[in-house]
């Protein structure tokens, strides 16, 4: 579709890079895919298709909910495996000036001098064709640096963020006593993705009452009488001191290993985060094709003329179409 | 290498603090400012070491590094930083700093290797011109890109 400028010499070259874990390289590939390069097909296409094995795990929650600090954690205990770490961070960033402060290193300050431990930081926002498209990309080349765990950690509260979510194979939700009730997390809808929930700040007044609310709404989604449903626990954390953080590890170990014993939860996460990923393709090119190349379209031209003259309305156009084979 | 840095998308500054200096507002103030003017600000905070530094400046890919400083230690400070992104292969990345630098400094930090200096007095149009003219990037590339 899009031709390339990188010949195939070139593509195997920056795949080793990737592979034997060029830092520089990496840094750079990273932040080409922000800028939406499209000669960078061939390569991602060669890492996806060799790619695979990395488990990713998901943190979400609302913002100042403990998440990097979480995550500082994770890495931590990851760490103490002898296992090495990929980070993506994800912060938002302003709807005014598309500018972004990027904090989430502050809190994991303490990785920066280990080599097992590499760490990006993306913004939510500024980069073309979406958030949710370069941070798929992203983990595309994260899991091609073969490291042995990754984590990717967003602010969840946008559709975008809870999107890229779908590539995760774990995916922890962080609350914190202040998040109000239980009808607040059944209106966020992260309910529905969770695979464990953790409630922050545990030592906090409201942790025991935000805890149970949580289980409650969890345990409502929650099929008892299949055997092989994942039961999401709800476990009250420190993020700041580690209280709970072992039984967390715990449970996301768990959870690696009912995927484990149940491909089919496996792919079946797997095939609704490709099936987003191909139908928001398939809506960017479609989108692109109406807006920058109507003129080229003689058919397309014809159609939206019928719908301006009321000859033919806009879902009937649409359907035309999406029947002519576009 | 495969090709240099893009200068498309929007300017990556890395901001942070080496050494014991803890007057974070000069800093953080900063980092609003030029959030708002559409820049994508990689905070790390203060107590830094130069090597933590270096790897966040790898793997970010940052474009500019931005040091503050409130105490007079900044000449040794900017130094050992500047050697370490040396021997990383970063030295490419300019390093601007803020803060209270005398002027009686500059000279010896331009010698080391600092391309902005933004001592008392400095406006931040003054930076984002800097930050511009040095990047190669322009400003409204964030806000061209959104979406």
């Amino acid at each position: 579709m899009t031709p390339s400028v990188e010949l195939a010499p070139a593509v195997a070259d920056a795949a080793a890079a990737v592979h034997r874990g060029d830092i520089r390289r990496i840094a750079r590939l990273i932040s080409r895919i922000e800028a939406n390069d499209e000669s960078l097909r061939p390569l991602l296409e060669c890492l996806y298709l060799a790619g695979g094995r990395t488990p990713v795990i998901g943190i979400t929650g609302p913002p100042g909910a403990g998440k990097s600090t979480l995550v500082d954690q994770l890495i931590t205990r990851y760490r103490a495996r002898a296992l090495t770490v990929a980070v993506l961070a994800v912060d938002p960033a302003s709807p005014f000036s598309g500018g972004a402060i990027l904090g989430d290193r502050v809190r994991m300050g303490r990785h920066n001098t280990d080599a097992g431990v590499f760490i990006r930081s993306m913004s939510a926002r500024g980069m073309l064709g979406g958030l949710a498209r370069a941070a798929a990309d992203c983990l595309v080349v994260l899991d091609a640096m073969g490291r042995d765990v990754i984590l990717i950690e967003t602010v969840g509260v946008g559709q975008n963020e809870i999107d890229i979510m779908r590539h995760a194979h774990s995916v922890l939700i962080v609350q914190t006593p202040a998040a109000g009730d239980a009808v607040q997390a059944v209106k966020a809808g992260i309910l529905e993705i969770g695979d464990v929930f953790a409630v922050n700040k545990a030592d906090t007044p409201g942790a025991d009452r935000a805890a149970a609310a949580l289980r409650e709404a969890v345990e409502f989604r929650y099929d008892a009488h299949d055997p092989t449903a994942w039961h999401p626990p709800v476990l009250k954390v420190e993020a700041t001191t580690g209280t709970g953080l072992d039984d967390m590890m715990q449970a996301l170990d768990r959870h690696r290993s009912h995927l484990t014993a149940h491909p089919t939860q496996l792919r079946r996460r797997l095939l609704t985060g490709a099936r987003l990923q191909v139908a928001e393709l398939v809506a960017v090119a479609l989108r692109r094709r109406y807006f920058l190349e109507d003129h080229r379209d003689a058919r397309l031209t014809r159609v939206l003329d019928e719908v301006v003259e009321r000859r033919c309305d806009p879902y009937g156009a649409a359907e035309r179409l999406l029947e002519g084979g576009t | 290498m495969s090709g240099a840095t893009p200068k498309s998308g929007a300017i990556r500054c890395l901001l942070g603090m080496l050494g014991t200096d803890v007057h974070t507002k000069g800093i953080r103030t900063l980092a609003q400012l030029l959030r708002d003017r559409g820049v994508e600000v990689i905070y790390l905070g203060e107590h830094n070491t130069a090597e933590g530094m270096v790897s966040a400046i790898l793997a970010e890919d940052v474009d500019v590094v931005g040091l503050s400083f409130s105490t007079a230690t900044y000449v040794h400070y900017t130094r050992v930083l500047i050697e370490a992104m040396k021997a990383a292969g970063v030295d490419d990345v300019p390093v601007m700093l803020g803060g209270l630098i005398h002027r009686d400094d500059e000279d010896e930090l331009k010698s080391i290797g600092v391309k902005g200096i933004f001592g008392p007095g400095s406006t931040t149009d003054g930076i984002m011109q800097f930050l511009q003219d040095i990047t190669g990037k322009s400003l409204g590339s964030a806000r061209d890109t959104l979406g």
